[in-house]
């Protein structure tokens, strides 16, 4: 009997609402092959981190900023300047990322159709435990990507848990899929240090703690840490006076994503950074 | 026993008598297109009837629950995969119908040896403009009816899916008439009560040419949506959001009755 073009055998796989099972069952999602150890003498390379970018996010009083530069490199060359690497995932989900960028579109597609496919099959959404884990998979299936030395991902994930407990959550990963739930804030990137020694000052001995602020005050904050993060780090954008570029600030909260307008952005600047 | 054509013939006719007993009872679904998208809408059921696909795509489907299933589980899975691999603007109705599932569900109902999809499916694609809405109506035996979206026809801006061919008719018979696609929700959303509540009486009778009486309608409404609850959803023709689809609450429909 000819098989049909539609597989819909007894062992679908709609049954988990696994996703990315699914690509792979059609060969639409490459997973590496964890290469075996070199021979001894052999000259090898070692895995350079390179997560050339800046991305912050930390908790205020409307829920959860999660801000990021512009600017991607390839080594020591700019080669884009308008890169967007805050990404909605769904309705309260944004996965912001540092690293390579085709893997890291790759994995927010896959994420954000993980997601979906999970409601639409099971009829219930994915609950944010689910979600964030999902993507720890992700990036642990990606791990022999890294290790080759192509491919490597460090996410933040922020979304708003609105069961059992209405409230903005933050978690920060590393490149083999471990995730860590941040209280207040959480960086990521080649840019991260500077920010995160801002931050922690900010929440410690500034006018006010971090989630206490209000929108406009985090804000100048993101943008103040930036600007400081791309003081010394050349693969962070920060905000580009001449051309006008702002970072991509976006907004988690109850009511879902707010993508702050660049005129806002660029007002705030104007008056608490320039 | 099928060597011989005609054995075969009556076989499938056998088989066809069988499965429309079992769709028999099936409680009727509309679904009408109206200005800010698409409603689709039943009463009472005890499980879910109406459900997502795809960004722009949802389905009403009656028959046995597994095979609903099955045929639900397939339409996401291809659609999913299309939108991943391509985009979610590839994703179309249409193809998914005509390429996929229609093709499987006729080959499932011809081979006599093996079981059938006990089921009837209603699909809406919501457009960008009312005029591109798509209805699709699937049998069982993979037979395709449309609204004439795809080609020129005189295009229906509702679909209808019920237990027997009559009721589906005196449904449709009503909407045609009942029915503006400048309509609003509220509108809308009463027709579509009204049209279930045409068809849910028409299963009852055996003999059904003319359409029950207004009245009559409106007292069966009632005394349904006393004891049932409405199952409803919406695709919304709202461009900003990628994700048309939202599902209405009992409770959030119930103020919009009107008698």
């Amino acid at each position: 009997m000819e098989r049909s073009p539609v597989a819909v055998g007894q062992n679908f796989s709609g049954a988990t609402g696994d996703f990315p099972k699914l690509l792979r069952s059609k060969g639409l999602l490459a997973s590496a092959i964890i290469a075996p150890a070199p021979l001894a003498g052999t000259p090898q390379k070692g895995w350079q981190p390179t997560e050339a970018t800046t991305i912050l996010a930390f908790k205020f009083s409307g829920g959860v900023l999660v801000a990021g530069d512009r600017r991607a490199t390839a080594g020591n060359t700019v080669v884009y300047d308008r890169a967007d690497k805050v990404l909605e995932i769904d309705r309260h989900s944004i996965m912001a990322i540092a690293g390579v960028p085709a893997t890291a579109w790759e994995m927010a597609r896959v994420l954000e159709h993980s997601f979906q496919y999970f409601r639409r099959t099971q009829l219930q959404e994915m609950s944010v435990d689910g979600k964030v884990r999902a993507l720890s998979k992700l990036l642990r299936d990606n791990f022999g990507f890294v290790m080759q030395g192509v491919g490597v991902v460090v996410p933040i994930f922020a979304t708003y848990d609105s069961h059992p407990k209405p409230e903005a959550r933050l978690y920060f990963y590393d490149a083999m899929g471990a995730q860590f739930e941040a209280t207040d804030y959480a960086a990521t990137g080649s840019g991260s240090p500077a920010v995160r020694g801002i931050l922690y000052y900010e929440n410690n001995w500034g006018a006010k703690p971090l989630h206490n602020l209000s929108e406009d005050e985090a804000v100048s904050i993101a943008l103040r840490a930036l600007d400081t993060a791309a003081e010394s780090d050349t693969s962070t954008g920060g905000v580009d006076r001449m051309g006008r570029i702002y970072p991509i600030i976006k907004i988690v909260s109850r009511e879902g994503i707010t993508t702050l307008p660049e005129s806002k952005i660029a007002a705030v600047f104007k008056e608490t950074v320039a | 026993m099928i060597e011989e054509p005609y054995r075969w013939v009556e076989a499938i006719a056998n088989r066809r008598e069988y499965i429309e007993a079992q769709l028999a009872p099936g409680s009727p679904i509309a679904a009408l297109g109206y200005r800010d998208g698409i409603l689709f809408l039943t009463v009472g059921q005890a499980r879910q009837k109406i459900f997502e696909i795809y960004n722009r795509i949802a389905m009403g489907a009656i028959g046995h629950p597994g095979d609903i299933e099955r045929l639900r589980m397939a339409a996401i899975e291809l659609a999913s995969t299309e939108g991943f691999t391509r985009s979610a603007t590839d994703v179309s109705l249409r193809r998914l119908v005509h390429y996929s599932l229609s093709p499987v569900m006729k080959s499932a109902f011809e081979q006599v040896y093996g079981p059938p999809y006990l089921a009837r499916m209603l699909f809406a694609e919501v457009g960008e403009r009312p005029e591109e809405d798509l209805f699709l109506r699937v049998e069982y035996d993979g037979e395709i009816a449309t609204n004439g979206a795809t080609y020129a026809q005189a295009r229906q801006d509702f679909a209808a899916l019920s237990g027997t061919q009559q009721s589906r008719e005196q449904m449709e018979a009503f909407l045609a008439t009942q029915h503006a696609q400048d309509a609003n929700l509220e509108t809308t959303f009463n027709s579509a009560l009204d049209a279930w509540s045409i068809g849910h009486m028409t299963l009852q009778t055996d003999d059904a040419k003319e359409p029950p009486e207004r009245a009559a309608v409106r007292k069966h409404r009632q005394e349904q949506l006393a004891s049932a609850g409405i199952e409803a959803a919406l695709l919304e023709r709202d461009a900003s959001r990628a994700i048309r689809y939202r599902s209405l609450s009992d409770k959030e429909l119930r103020p919009l009755i009107r008698d």
